[in-house]
């Protein structure tokens, strides 16, 4: 039996689906990420975790309590929100001992209890500021160590740092795993961000419009995607329309060129496509892979990584190389040449 | 979550301010209605408005109603727009000005300007001309608030700075700026202030009763000391004058701020 | 490039522009080397200096208007207060503020003003947070919002007289009323529900009462529902992740947020009530003893025969508007701040 479990969890509004057959088993300690596009339910799902929705059918236990339709004040999961929805009427440490004042403990204890968090945020001279004193980065921590103080068993997080800037998104989010870790609270992250679900989460879901497209590790949503959309959704993907030519052996053609699949399922129907990543291109020509021919179209430096984008029998592919200074940059119309390695790429 | 339950005592205390707002309205209407015994009639109605003394001082509030107006938007938006364009720092001087008529309850203020303009040197209170000037000017003074807020909120809405810079860079001089753009795309605002500026005159009793002109107050007054249905119906009479003037406001002013925030007595 | 370039009156620009800055025509070399009919292209620090009247020139009717009739009659009011019939100097006119009528005047007005804020107050506030966080339909906050408007500006004269027409000794309240009822112990019809027996008058301070009511709740519930509006649903849901009741949300978030927007809002309530006076004046025909009423009767000449103790009332009443309004801003203010959190 997991840690927390959802099963079924289907949610309509007013005839529109937003969460279908929603299912999830997650241990004790784990982070996870909801990750996907605006509209695809993952707020939805955590709202429903958190009880501010109601499943329309399913059912959600936490270790062994029935959490479905109890209501919110009742389950112990700690939330952030995405507008951090500190107190302003409180001061930091009133906010963070807030959950603790309301269950009832002794001064003493929530005091003691603040101060910890305070520790653990780095914010331990703020405790008698008012949030609105605070910046975005600072009011976030806040948040954090609200939802933590009075010890819920999840943490839920609402797309907590959207509305930071670049710069202090990547501080906080390390923050914020490192927190985690050290106190093994099993979370669940809803973002759209792919790298922030990448470089956080012990498992991702991918979902796309209501739907649960793939559940697995970092490392299988980016290399292993089992789907179209993810594939499309997690990182950069090259699709090529390809024709079978040997369906047993994976080997297709594009125009003049043939290519050998490194993973292919049953190639069955018409629009077949070749996946692979703009990071497994090389230029130049190596026996044994696969090596195409085109021209290229253009060049768009992107800082750390250049984009060659190449014409090949008249589909666009983007290969991505690093921004060394040895590199030789081609001209736009230049002929060139591409390859990459067999197991780099799959059908799809 | 919460929008799921059903809130029994929203729905209560909702219903109970329907009901004071209608009983007495339907009251009012339903005493209106009487004045024939025994029958429903419009009679109370038809008395009303056939009475001379009911159509002059209509008229007269009226026409008063509309000078105010006028004189009030010739005043007013070049005042603001000036204020935009060159003197911001002119606002919380004029703004506070704009808030005294708030502060200074109308009767004090009509004291006031009574002892001011009853005497020398500055007697406006001998001839029937000139008071209508002095009362002219009351009721300018008194719709000063809502008009101002009016005329500002719709200066602030449509960016005034702007619009005559983009004006100038095309080539206008100002006139041209102030009735080609400004004013049309005030036309609105200016139509909010007008009609809030307009009930406030219509409905107004303390400067008719005590600068003694034949405004519509007054006569109200008149009627209620000495009639019993005719009130009523002059009542239901003005209220739907509030609620069209109201209505016409809502009706104009549809996506822009809603929350046009009236008081008076 | 200022407005003044554009103005209607480029010449009398140049003209006031040299008049009060000879020196600073010459003062710059930029200024220097062009012909003085084009200086007022030249540079924006000589510029800033003499449109600063310029500016203020534009501002002369509104000016011109507003000291004529509203600065004269107000400084005139003040001064007056502390002068005698001759004009001398003079602090008897507020010793006449202890007058005893007087006193008795300021108690009513003030009665019936915390009366009807209090209770305008609490109904506009349940009213309000009806129609915003308490689920009523959208088309039902509409209708309320929209009477609120106009109710807020319906009193004077036509509120009088449907309040008259409602629970007059013959309205329709008081005849529905009348006509319940039922056969009693002697056979007779008894009818006991007629308030006028039971020492109700609509002519005394509670029918004032009541008929102030139909304007202070509306203009409670159109002050406070910005305010109810702008507690965050989030903070709400914060408070019951952390585990708080209904109850302690209100308790220690939304009422710690709200009381500065209500407490300023039934401060203006009770400026609303304190200096209304045409609602008085058409119901109870000045019978009510009202400060309002009686600074009507000082203008009419009718009551006191020192003209001067009217102003000390007025004076008076103009200081409680002030103290009110006053602490009505702050208040609002306050709330303002936070509600932008």
């Amino acid at each position: 039996m997991a840690f927390l479990e959802l099963s079924h969890i289907q949610k309509s509004f007013a005839g529109a689906v937003a969460v279908e057959d929603f299912n999830l088993s997650v241990a004790q300690g784990e982070f996870i990420s909801f990750l996907g596009p605006s509209g695809c339910g993952k707020t939805t799902t955590l709202r429903m975790i958190a009880g501010f929705e109601l499943p329309t059918s399913g059912q959600i236990m936490l270790s062994d309590n029935d959490l479905t339709y109890l209501p919110p004040n009742k389950r112990n999961v700690g939330m952030v929100f995405q507008s951090y929805a500190l107190f302003p009427n409180m001061t930091v440490a009133e906010n963070i001992g807030y959950g603790l004042k309301v269950a009832g403990k002794l001064k003493a204890e929530i005091n003691q209890r603040v101060q910890e968090m305070l520790a653990l945020i780095h914010l331990e001279e703020f405790g008698a500021r008012y949030p609105a004193r605070l910046s975005g980065g600072q009011q976030q921590r806040v948040a954090l160590a609200r939802a933590l103080a009075f010890h819920p068993q999840v943490l839920l997080l609402d797309e907590p740092l959207s509305a930071l800037d670049a710069k202090i998104r990547v501080e906080l989010r390390h923050e914020i795993r490192r927190i985690q870790q050290q106190l093994g609270i099993t979370t669940i992250y809803v973002t759209h961000d792919q790298e922030e679900a990448l470089s956080l989460s012990d498992r991702i879901v991918v979902m796309s419009q209501g739907k649960i497209e793939q559940v697995g590790t970092p490392s299988e949503i980016y290399n292993f995607p089992s789907t179209e959309f993810v594939a499309k959704f997690v990182g950069q993907i090259n699709l090529l329309p390809v024709q079978v030519i040997d369906a047993k052996k994976g080997v297709v053609r594009l125009g003049g060129q043939t290519m050998r699949a490194g993973q292919f399922g049953h190639l069955n129907g018409n629009s077949i496509r070749l996946a692979v990543r703009p990071e497994e291109l090389n230029p130049g020509f190596v026996e044994g892979a696969n090596n195409l021919t085109g021209k290229v179209e253009a060049i768009t430096y992107l800082g750390s990584i250049i984009r060659i984008s190449v014409d090949v029998e008249g589909y666009p592919i983007h290969l991505d190389v690093f921004n060394e200074r040895k590199l030789k940059i081609p001209a736009t119309g230049e002929s060139y040449q591409l390859t990459f390695p067999i197991e780099a790429c799959w059908l799809l | 979550m919460k929008g799921k339950r059903l809130n029994l005592w929203g729905w209560f205390w909702a219903i109970a301010a329907m009901l004071y707002f209608f009983i007495p309205m339907y009251g009012t209407l339903d005493f209106s209605l009487r004045m024939k015994k025994g029958v429903i009639s419009l009679l109370a109605y038809e008395t009303v408005l056939a009475d001379p003394q009911f159509l002059a001082s209509f008229r007269y509030s009226a026409i008063m109603g509309l000078i105010t107006v006028t004189i009030s938007v010739l005043i007013f938006v070049p005042t603001i727009y000036w204020i935009y364009l060159r003197l911001p720092k002119a606002r919380p001087i004029v703004e506070i000005i704009t808030i005294l008529p708030f502060i200074i309850p109308v009767i004090v203020y009509v004291f006031g300007l009574i002892r001011t303009f009853s005497g020398p040197p500055f007697q406006l209170t001998l001839t029937p001309f000139k008071t209508d000037i002095l009362i002219t000017a009351g009721y300018i003074v008194l719709s000063m608030p809502y008009m101002f807020r009016a005329i500002d909120v719709g200066m602030r809405a449509i960016d005034v700075r702007t619009l005559t810079e983009a004006a100038q860079s095309l080539g206008s001089n100002s006139f041209q700026i102030l009735f080609d753009v400004i004013f049309p795309n005030l036309r609105i605002a200016i139509l909010s202030g007008a009609l809030i500026c307009f009930a406030t005159v219509i409905g107004e009793l303390i400067l008719g009763d005590f600068l003694v002109r034949p405004a519509l107050g007054p006569y109200m007054v008149l009627v209620g000391r000495s009639r019993a249905y005719e009130p009523a119906a002059l009542a239901i009479i003005s209220y739907t004058l509030t609620w069209i003037c109201l209505g016409l406001i809502q009706f104009f002013s549809r996506g822009g701020s809603t929350q046009q925030q009236l008081t008076g007595r | 490039m200022g407005f003044s370039c554009w103005t209607g009156y480029p010449t009398f620009a140049i003209r006031i522009h040299k008049e009060i800055n000879p020196t600073e025509v010459h003062g710059s070399d930029y200024s220097r080397a062009m012909p003085s009919h084009l200086n007022m292209k030249s540079s924006s620090r000589q510029r800033r200096s003499s449109s600063a009247i310029l500016d203020w020139i534009g501002l002369v009717p509104f000016f011109a208007f507003v000291l004529a009739f509203l600065i004269l009659p107000s400084l005139n009011l003040f001064s007056g207060a502390f002068k005698d019939a001759r004009g001398n100097f003079t602090l008897a006119n507020i010793n006449f503020l202890t007058d005893q009528y007087v006193l008795k005047a300021y108690a009513v007005s003030l009665e019936v003003s915390v009366i009807t804020s209090l209770f305008g107050g609490v109904f506009g506030f349940l009213v309000a947070y009806a129609i915003t966080i308490g689920n009523t339909p959208r088309w039902m906050r509409s209708i309320l919002m929209t009477f609120s408007g106009l109710a807020a500006n319906f009193g004077g004269v036509p509120l009088a007289f449907a309040f008259i027409a409602t629970l007059g000794r013959t309205g329709f309240i008081t005849a529905i009323l009348k006509s319940i009822c039922y056969a009693g112990a002697s056979g007779t019809q008894v009818c006991p529900f007629n308030p006028y027996d039971h020492g109700f008058n609509l002519y005394s301070m509670y029918g004032l009462v009541l008929a102030y009511m139909y304007f202070q709740f509306p203009l409670m519930v159109l002050t406070i529902t910005p305010a109810l509006e702008g507690l965050k649903k989030d903070w709400r849901e914060a408070s019951e992740n952390l585990g708080a009741t209904s109850f302690q949300y209100w308790r220690d978030v939304a009422f710690p947020i709200l009381w500065p927007s209500i407490l300023g809002a039934t401060m203006l309530l009770f400026g609303s009530a304190f200096g209304a006076f045409a609602t008085a004046q058409a119901l109870t025909g000045g019978s009510i003893y009202l400060v309002t009423i009686l600074i009507g009767q000082q203008i009419r000449g009718d009551v006191l025969g020192n003209p001067n103790e009217g102003y000390a009332l007025a004076l008076g009443m103009v200081v409680v508007m002030a103290i009110t309004i006053t602490a009505y801003t702050i208040l609002q203010r306050q709330t303002a701040r936070w509600l932008k959190v």
